[in-house]
């Protein structure tokens, strides 16, 4: 388990490499969503990586057996293949390796909308939709994201 | 001088931009576009009919909605913005610069790259770095080479050429809202590795090249651009404020003539402009821009909408021109009631962003407040006196019923309103009281129609309930009856729920007329049951559940205001159990049904119903053959809120 030495903050048995969850947790909190994940279409891809080290990532990939968790290296947003990116700042990962099995949703909805969690969107919605993404977009607040407000 | 001119002597003090002399201190900003011109680019006479509009407003100078300047559409990012590409498009760019130059004003032509937000026809965007969207509306990105730099400085150079050309005395650029030059300027969407990236030098080094492309371009003509003073996007890696006056520094010293600071970009997850910001909120980036450009004009207006508070701040230097575009959307008078001092009679804007919540489902913008905008070639839409002189009684003082009674007042109708309740404003008033936003912005539209029904004559009898009883003591007393009592809930919906009867009606409660406890369920997530809820969450502490029966909260609220309610429900800690009904009402709370059919007990001592809006057909049955016309407006048709209410009520008015 990788703990932050800088980091004044005790840390959490969720955290992983770069202080990302850990694959299993993070396939633990799938499951524990599973009426958002279970609509997705095989090889929808959804990214969650540190803003402050952009080098790994921790991916949820939909397949024809269900949801994988797995680490992967992080080589650019189009080169990671997601269909969502979540770039979290050090706060905010603390705040999920702490709620992966729990409020995840919240954290991250709260997150996004605080600004603490980029979430970028690497197809239109219109894409993300057919692929099944509509109740994960809803979860993660894309429903109250709105331009020019 | 006419007698608000007095009272406002720094707003209507003549200036200069350039070589041009400019009768007052205000500039029409091209706060966005209409999408009231075709697909292809073409100005239509519809717009030009606004544009009409918009050069009569007193405005000194008047600055066109922007254009995009490059064939493909990169730039392009409505679904009907103008474009500035070619020559073709030049005829009706002149009518409108003639027009505004026939009532003394400036006409300038904005050009309007929308970078990161452009593409609408094409399936991508172009940006100076693959920075992916944040909101899924958009196109994914594609990375600008040197050689498209310098053909898209090229194209805003030629468009500026032919804006001059077509009669506009001046151009603007613009970063607002975060479109290609603000992509350029900011750390977050340019992190290109060559001398256009990297050094904030490096990053306003597209911006430069472009300001002196166009005034090489036109050397002759003045250039804005506008600039964010802040970005909001600090948080996402975004430039922070003294970066972005770090810009404007740049584009100073280049020699741009004028520089009009902006907040904000469309994907920020703070707001800039909505009504939940206070007026004059932002204008401290003004007054920094103006301290540290003095030899560069400065024009400011984000959420500034007074006039008086303009006044105040070209007095105390925040700015050197006005740039207001919404109020006067609004109210196209806005100018001549402030210089005539009648500001009382002035129709607000109540930043209900109804304009951008249109504009970005790709439709023709409207505005809540002013329902003939867009509507300006239609004779329909135009108040014109009456062929016949009609007695009217409106039965409601509520937005539908005194907008339908002042317009036809001014057609020369004799109206009388009728309202059960002792004052102006119907469901709106309640709605005022328990907003957390800007109650202000809700009761300027109540004190608007006491002010003006005022002055037009229309005679308001309130505490008057019109019924059957009431409609045969008035029988042949009137020719037309407008039904505009707003809606009502229905309390029948729960009537087979045991324990229904200790509910509290939304409405009452909002009015004041219901006392709530500590512990309040309020059954409905639309906008009645949100506003009460986090009125009673902030105002009286109470701990407050709000039942929604469908999937998402917010349902009937304004697109561009459900992420604050939103953000309310969370930053209050207000629950809210959505896809849930109601089974039971006991003596200490409800039980409840999920959609997978699961029971939850909610301890309350008061439970609210805030859904199940009703219209007020039943007055049509009962009036339907006691008067010679008949119409409805509004919620007593169709429940469904301010700005229907206000459109139906004109769109009646305009015609009876």
């Amino acid at each position: 388990m990788a703990v932050d030495a800088t980091s004044d903050r005790p840390s959490t048995p969720n955290c992983g490499v770069d202080r990302l969850p850990s694959p299993e947790a993070w396939l633990a909190a799938a499951a524990h969503h599973g009426e958002l994940f279970a609509p997705l279409d095989p090889g929808v891809r959804i990214a969650l990586l540190a803003r402050s080290s952009p080098t790994q990532m921790l991916v949820w990939e939909a397949g024809n057996a269900g949801i994988d968790a797995q680490f992967e290296a992080f080589a650019g947003y189009t080169a990671s293949g997601a269909d969502i990116v979540l770039a979290a700042d050090r706060e905010s990962l603390l705040e999920v390796c702490s709620a992966v099995t729990g409020r995840l949703f919240e954290v991250l909805r709260a997150g996004i909308r605080s600004g603490h969690i980029v979430c970028y969107v690497l197809k239109r919605r219109c894409v993300l939709e057919e692929r099944g993404l509509d109740e994960l977009l809803d979860a993660l607040g894309f429903a109250f994201m709105g331009a020019c407000r | 001088m006419q007698p608000g001119m007095a009272k406002l002597p720094h707003l209507f003090q003549p200036g200069r931009f350039g070589r041009f002399e400019i009768k007052n201190r205000i500039k029409y900003g091209a706060c966005c576009v209409s999408n009231y011109n075709t697909r292809d680019g073409f100005i239509t006479e519809r717009e030009i009919a606004r544009m009409r509009v918009i050069a009569r407003t007193g405005c000194g100078i008047i600055t066109n909605q922007g254009a995009y300047p490059d064939p493909l559409g990169e730039g392009k990012a409505y679904f009907r913005q103008l474009a500035i590409f070619d020559d073709k498009f030049l005829p009706q760019f002149e009518r409108i610069a003639a027009d505004i130059k026939e009532q003394g004003a400036m006409p300038i032509q904005q050009i309007l790259h929308a970078g990161r937000y452009g593409g609408i026809d094409l399936g991508y965007c172009i940006q100076p770095s693959d920075v992916p969207q944040t909101l899924p509306h958009f196109r994914p990105p594609k990375v600008m080479t040197k050689e498209e730099i310098r053909d898209c400085i090229r194209q805003h150079a030629e468009a500026a050429q032919r804006a001059i050309r077509a009669g506009f005395d001046g151009t603007e650029v613009t970063s607002f809202m975060g479109y290609l030059l603000a992509n350029f300027n900011s750390r977050f969407t340019n992190q290109r590795t060559d001398e256009y990236g990297g050094s904030i030098e490096n990053r306003g080094r597209f911006m430069r090249e472009l300001i002196d492309g166009i005034k090489q371009a036109t050397p002759d003509n003045p250039l804005v651009v506008r600039l964010n003073g802040a970005e909001l996007m600090d948080h996402w890696g975004g430039n922070t404020e003294d970066e972005c006056f770090e810009l404007m520094r740049q584009a100073a010293d280049v020699g741009v003539d004028m520089i009009s600071v902006t907040v904000g970009w469309q994907e920020a997850p703070e707001s800039s402009i909505g009504r939940d910001i206070p007026p004059g909120y932002w204008n401290y980036l003004s007054a920094r821009a103006k301290k540290m450009f003095p030899s560069t004009l400065v024009t400011f207006g984000n959420r500034l909408p007074d006039p008086r508070m303009a006044d105040d701040c070209l007095r105390d230097g925040v700015f050197d021109y006005w740039e207001v575009c919404r109020p006067l959307l609004a109210d196209p008078d806005l100018i001549h009631k402030a210089a005539e001092d009648r500001l009382d009679e002035v129709r607000r804007c109540i930043g209900s962003l109804n304009c951008l919540s249109r504009l970005f489902r790709d439709l023709p913008y409207t505005c809540t407040m002013n329902p003939a905008l867009g509507h300006e070639v239609e004779p329909e839409y135009q108040v014109t006196p009456a062929a016949v002189k009609k007695k009217v009684m409106v039965i409601g003082a509520g937005p539908a019923g005194m907008e339908c009674a002042i317009t036809a007042a001014k057609r020369g109708h004799d109206v009388t309103v009728f309202d059960k309740a002792d004052r102006i404003g119907g469901n709106l008033y309640a709605y005022a009281m328990n907003d957390l936003a800007r109650p202000d912005d809700l009761l300027s539209v109540v004190s608007h129609y006491e002010t003006v029904s005022r002055k037009l004559g229309i005679e308001v009898r309130l505490n008057t309930e019109v019924h059957a009883k009431f409609m045969r003591s008035v029988l042949h007393q009137y020719d037309v009856c407008v039904i505009a009592a707003g809606a009502t809930l229905d309390r029948k919906r729960y009537a087979h729920i045991k324990g229904a009867e200790r509910m509290l009606d939304g409405l009452e409660v909002a009015h004041g007329r219901s006392k709530t406890g500590r512990r309040v369920v309020i059954l409905g997530g639309g906008k009645l049951g949100l506003t009460l809820a986090e009125s009673l969450r902030k105002h009286q502490e109470a701990e407050v559940t709000v039942v929604e029966s469908g999937k998402r909260i917010a349902g009937d609220v304004m697109p561009s205001f459900k992420w604050r309610h939103a953000s309310w429900v969370e930053e209050l800690g207000i629950t809210c159990l959505t896809s849930s009904s109601l089974i039971e009402i006991g003596t200490d709370g409800v039980r409840l049904r999920n959609a997978k059919g699961e029971e939850t007990f909610v301890t309350a001592d008061t439970v609210v119903q805030a859904n199940a809006a009703m219209p007020a057909h039943s007055l049509f049955h009962e009036f339907e053959w006691m008067i010679d016309e008949l119409h409805g407006a509004g919620d007593a048709l169709i429940p469904r809120g301010l700005e229907q209410a206000i459109q139906d009520g004109y769109r009646l008015g305009v015609r009876l």
